[in-house]
């Protein structure tokens, strides 16, 4: 039969945001792929060229929606860098708190929207319940739901609300609870054992040499975390497994998914029990004023899909002169994407997507 | 693990070799020198790419381009800078030494309009039917961009009785 091509979004295919694929298919077979973004292009980078140091904070969350805690912890993190400012003990735990909550709401998002796309849409209910329990802490902290705006260079905004521990510790609670379900009905579901197993294999080499981190490289058998491999806030002081597995496919890649929201609900129980007293922000001078003394530094997290970046050149003045964002997605959403797909069939290019867990704004930015 | 480093390059390259603070290297290296510079520090262990900025220096008339580089081995993140001309923006590639450079070159081709050469996919990438500057570059100015390209219209009462009458049915 005739190629043809055809045209896959830009609407999205689930949640993940307004992303395009450019598909070549004989029959339903792909022979080749283009992935197509730039429909959330929003000159974020441009922007805080013009913008105060402090306010590009309300600006970074929207990089990516559904994980915006690491965007704030790495662009703090690169200011106090170039400003050399040392933030209180207290406020590390709560911003390592935040970031590890953003983390399993994210893989609850990743698990619901990748098994909805096989037509399992009892998990999307379940993980979109779980993950409001995580929203409603952090708008108890923060008072924002998705968007929080809540650190900022020096520390955080304000310190924890009173009976924040009872809540914290009833939502960890509730959760744990609910891990055998979502085991049993996702990975002992015949239907997903059946699509996932064996498909979309993303070898080691070609995963090193595209540079792909994350839960994505870890699934090829790497044992690389940011958080261990460069430290940074209390994760030295914490006690946490790095899960590793060895197949590459889509299962291996929701698998590692579910058992990081095992360790992070581990490192949520250390926190609540060790997190010391005292203050959460340093003052920094007036905002309008702050010039950040010459410098540039490049700052990095982990967050939910991999290696988050910030490179950030300041020449002196109360503007950064540069802000380059590395999201995690752009090596696994355009080489690695385009690579995966072919020779699939047409029905699997969203659960591949979605296993990939692509952010197109972070790739637009 | 620093020093030896250090001594290292520096017999093979003319670089100004910094450490930043812990696990943070900044190497400054001519432009001649930066391709040849990423093979040999590839073979050293330094086989991540983490990513590629550009910086338009534009009172000093360069463009910087930096590279991100991280050792799973050895835990270093080098920073390498190299500034070539902004009025003739045109180096080469990197992506046969790391091939993730591929899109990194592509999205700075497009928002500085520095041109790679060798890099075989320097097609549009993010932005869409662009006919202007590059607008990453210090000297494109996004707000009389708009004002060329998009109308805009003072508000009147005229236009809230309008939009109000179009909207009769809701009330």
């Amino acid at each position: 039969m005739k190629e043809f091509e055809y045209y896959i979004g830009p609407q999205h295919l689930g949640v993940s945001g307004n992303f395009g694929i450019i598909v070549k298919v004989d029959g339903d077979t792909i022979v080749e792929a283009r992935a197509n973004p730039g429909y959330l292009h929003r000159a974020f980078e441009k922007l805080m060229e013009r913008r105060y140091f402090v306010s590009n904070i309300s600006l970074i969350c929207r990089v990516c929606v559904f994980d915006p805690d690491p965007q704030e912890a790495a662009y703090c993190m690169a200011v106090e860098e170039i400003a050399n400012i040392e933030i209180p003990e207290r406020a590390k735990w709560i911003r390592t708190m935040i970031l590890e909550l953003s983390r399993i709401s994210s893989h609850l998002i990743y698990l619901g929207s990748l098994t909805s796309t096989l037509g399992l849409y009892t998990v999307m209910q379940w993980a979109i319940t779980d993950r409001d329990y995580i929203l409603d802490l952090l708008e108890m902290i923060t008072g924002g739901r998705v968007y929080h705006i809540f650190m900022q260079p020096g520390g955080v905004r304000r310190d924890l609300p009173e009976g924040f521990n009872t809540a914290a510790k009833n939502v960890i609670n509730k959760l744990k609870s609910r891990l055998t379900d979502y085991y049993n009905i996702i990975f002992n579901s015949n239907i997903f054992i059946n699509r996932m197993k064996g498909v979309g294999i993303l070898t080691p080499d070609y995963a090193i040499s595209t540079g792909v981190t994350g839960p994505n490289l870890r699934a090829c058998g790497y044992k690389i975390d940011v958080r261990r491999d460069d430290p940074y806030l209390v994760y030295p002081k914490l006690d946490f497994d790095i899960p590793v597995l060895h197949n590459g496919d889509m299962y291996d890649r929701a698998l590692l998914r579910m058992k990081e929201i095992e360790q992070s609900i581990a490192i949520l129980e250390q926190i609540l029990d060790k997190m010391p007293e005292g203050s959460v922000w340093n003052p920094v001078p007036n905002p309008l004023k702050w010039e950040v003394p010459k410098g540039e530094c490049f700052s990095r997290v982990e967050s939910a899909r991999g290696e988050l970046g910030y490179y950030m050149v300041s020449n002196g003045t109360n503007k950064p002169y540069r802000v380059h964002v590395k999201g995690p997605s752009i090596t696994h959403g355009i080489l690695v994407l385009e690579e995966i797909l072919k020779g699939q069939r047409l029905a699997d290019i969203s659960p591949i997507l979605f296993s990939l867990d692509v952010c197109p704004p972070s790739i637009d930015r | 693990m620093y020093e030896e480093l250090k001594i290292d390059l520096e017999n093979k390259f003319s670089i100004s070799f910094e450490v930043m603070r812990e696990r943070r290297i900044k190497i400054i290296i001519d432009k001649k020198q930066a391709i040849p510079f990423l093979s040999y520090i590839k073979s050293k262990g330094f086989i991540h790419l983490t990513a590629i900025s550009c910086v338009d220096w534009i009172e000093e008339g360069k463009f910087e381009i930096v590279y991100h580089l991280w050792s799973y081995s050895n835990k270093i993140h080098i920073i390498l800078k190299t500034k070539i001309d902004r009025k003739n923006p045109l180096f080469e590639t990197a992506s046969f030494v790391y091939p993730v450079a591929q899109t990194f070159e592509r999205d700075i081709h497009e928002m500085f309009g520095v041109d790679f050469k060798g890099n075989k996919r320097q097609i549009p990438f993010i932005l869409e039917d662009w006919d202007a500057a590059p607008p990453m570059r210090k000297d494109f100015d996004p707000v009389n961009y708009s004002k060329e390209h998009f109308e805009t219209e003072q508000y009147t009462e005229e236009i809230e009785t309008k939009v109000r009458k179009s909207q009769r049915f809701r009330e």
